[in-house]
């Protein structure tokens, strides 16, 4: 008995401390969820009369809703360009050499590696000069270069596990290079570049210090209108608009995970 | 022309020129102009270097950051070295605790913070309605918001890192270590904990990097003294439209960062895997 507890112990204290720090990470951002109930005029942490007011304002605002179509309509434009050039990059940079090829790669990547603030006051600076500042265009342009350090990496890593001598066969018994790609490659990576046009799409939907700068006042995109209105909006809307955003990335995030477990 | 070289052309072509158009030359524009206005100067370098409230703001980045990072492994290690200790199917599943939350809304999860933090808080009722204390804490607009929020995002880049050296132990060196007599405190100080510390190492290094760049937390938690490197530069850009100045502050930032990223790349190169902070 005594020697079970003095194993049981450790394991329990581990266990607390593990699991309090796991709850820390996704327990503060679903009390969002039940404030987004409230009925009131007034801010409730827990709502005395649950209702979907604020989530019918949110849908019934005009101003609100020009700003979510405009972060889809962005999001998709992005997830389009991302994802195309992305798979480009992936399938070149396996026809490399070792040294080029990781050159080439650590480019690609950077725009992750560069801080946000930095990449959003040289793209405003240079689109304030070329007339894009505000419009949906270099909403799109931005949000692509953020986007395709992700698909080019999730793209390459599935490109890791298609066998060269496929292709090789195909081009051989006389298919062009694109029937092969359409034919032979890319139903091997398909999960990937879809699973990563989905990631694109998230990148940008929630994308801020970027769009905060290149935005102006005619572009602004969902998250910009919920940065203004947490320091200008005393209503309780923004809990309901928070749920929004987190069901919506739920709903791209999902697929890619089932895929995930699929692959594992 | 080679068939080969055609393809790479083909499918290289087009998105370097992309990056190069929408990124390279605009951080290059950001690079020229710290320096040439329109005649080379380094007076922006200078004024950034010599004016006490701007050194104050670059010691504040680091100070937050360094902090972030000790808290970060404080928290994150147990998490990691529970998580390598439960079964793969369960581990599976409370792996999506620190998954999901890193795909959510930045801003979101700030936002959340600020509701839970803030002095009619959720934290603070909860304290006051069980009798902790009696008058509202100040939980934000101050250093201890800043880092709880910042902890909280970061530590998934501190828990995969760990994760994956814990995993990478074989379980038979722990074996062997017991079954030598060891105490499981000692196998822990002597062989986990040692050859887990290339995954510390890496974590620690990203938690650092990524820390210093933050804008948004010091924004929205912070007060005027959690005033960070990126928002110095937001303010130059946005309130007092000094560009040069902005330009040498950003070009400082990303030259740090590149350069602490190159020894993670350089320190960390073959014993973890390159992730660069993707999950």
């Amino acid at each position: 008995m005594r020697r079970r507890l003095r194993t049981l112990a450790p394991r329990a204290a581990l266990a607390l401390a593990g699991g309090s720090v796991l709850a820390f990470l996704v327990v503060p951002v679903l009390t969002v969820i039940p404030m987004s109930f409230s009925s009131s005029m007034t801010f409730e942490l827990i709502p005395t009369v649950p209702g979907l007011t604020q989530y019918r304002r949110f849908f019934a605002s005009p101003d609100w809703m020009l700003a979510l179509g405009r972060s889809v309509q962005v999001a998709l434009g992005a997830m389009v360009v991302a994802t195309v050039l992305g798979t480009l990059a992936a399938l070149g940079l396996r026809r490399l050499a070792r040294h080029s090829r990781r050159l080439l790669e650590a480019a690609l990547i950077a725009p992750r590696i560069v801080p946000s603030i930095v990449f959003a006051v040289a793209v405003y600076y240079v689109f304030a000069g070329a007339g894009l500042v505000g419009t949906v265009g270099g909403l799109v342009l931005a949000h692509s270069v953020l986007a395709l350090p992700f698909v080019v990496v999730f793209v390459g890593s599935a490109l890791h596990g298609v066998d060269p001598a496929l292709e090789e066969a195909s081009l051989s018994l006389g298919a062009g290079p694109v029937t092969t790609f359409a034919r032979v490659t890319f139903p091997q990576i398909r999960l990937a570049v879809f699973g990563s046009a989905l990631f694109a799409f998230n990148v940008s939907f929630d994308e801020v210090v970027v769009t905060l700068f290149i935005s102006g006042v005619r572009a602004k995109t969902l998250p910009v209108k919920v940065w203004d209105a947490i320091f200008y909006e005393i209503t309780p809307i923004l809990p309901a608009i928070s749920t929004v955003i987190i069901v919506a990335s739920l709903a791209v995030l999902t697929p890619l995970l089932l895929v995930r477990r699929k692959a594992s | 022309m080679k068939r080969s070289t055609l393809a790479r052309l083909v499918l290289l072509g087009p998105p370097l020129l992309f990056l190069l158009a929408a990124f390279v030359l605009p951080l290059a524009r950001v690079i020229w102009g710290s320096v040439f206005a329109p005649d080379f100067t380094l007076a922006f370098y200078e004024r950034m270097w010599r004016t006490p409230v701007y050194g104050r703001v670059f010691w504040i980045t680091l100070k937050i950051s360094l902090l972030t990072t000790v808290f970060a492994a404080l928290l994150g290690y147990p998490a990691a070295y529970f998580l390598a200790s439960v079964k793969p199917r369960t581990r599976q599943l409370l792996l999506l605790c620190v998954i999901v939350p890193f795909f959510l809304s930045v801003l979101v999860r700030n936002y959340v913070w600020m509701i839970l933090l803030q002095r009619t808080g959720l934290v603070n009722r909860l304290l006051t309605e069980w009798g902790v204390i009696n008058r509202p804490l100040e939980l934000m607009y101050n250093e201890l918001g800043v880092l709880v929020a910042m902890v909280n995002m970061l530590l998934p880049y501190m828990i995969f890192p760990v994760l994956s050296a814990l995993l990478a132990i074989p379980p038979e060196l722990r074996h062997a270590s017991a079954s030598l007599g060891a105490h499981p405190a000692s196998t822990f100080w002597r062989v986990t904990l040692p050859l887990s510390m290339p995954g510390v190492a890496a974590g620690a290094l990203l938690v650092f990097i990524v820390s210093l760049g933050f804008f948004i937390t010091p924004a929205l938690l912070g007060g005027p003294q959690q005033m960070m490197v990126s928002n110095l530069i937001e303010f130059s850009v946005r309130q007092v439209l000094n560009w040069p100045f902005a330009f040498a502050l950003a070009n400082t930032l990303l030259l740090g960062t590149l350069l602490l990223y190159a020894i993670y790349v350089r320190a960390l190169e073959g014993r973890m895997p390159r992730t660069a902070g993707l999950p």
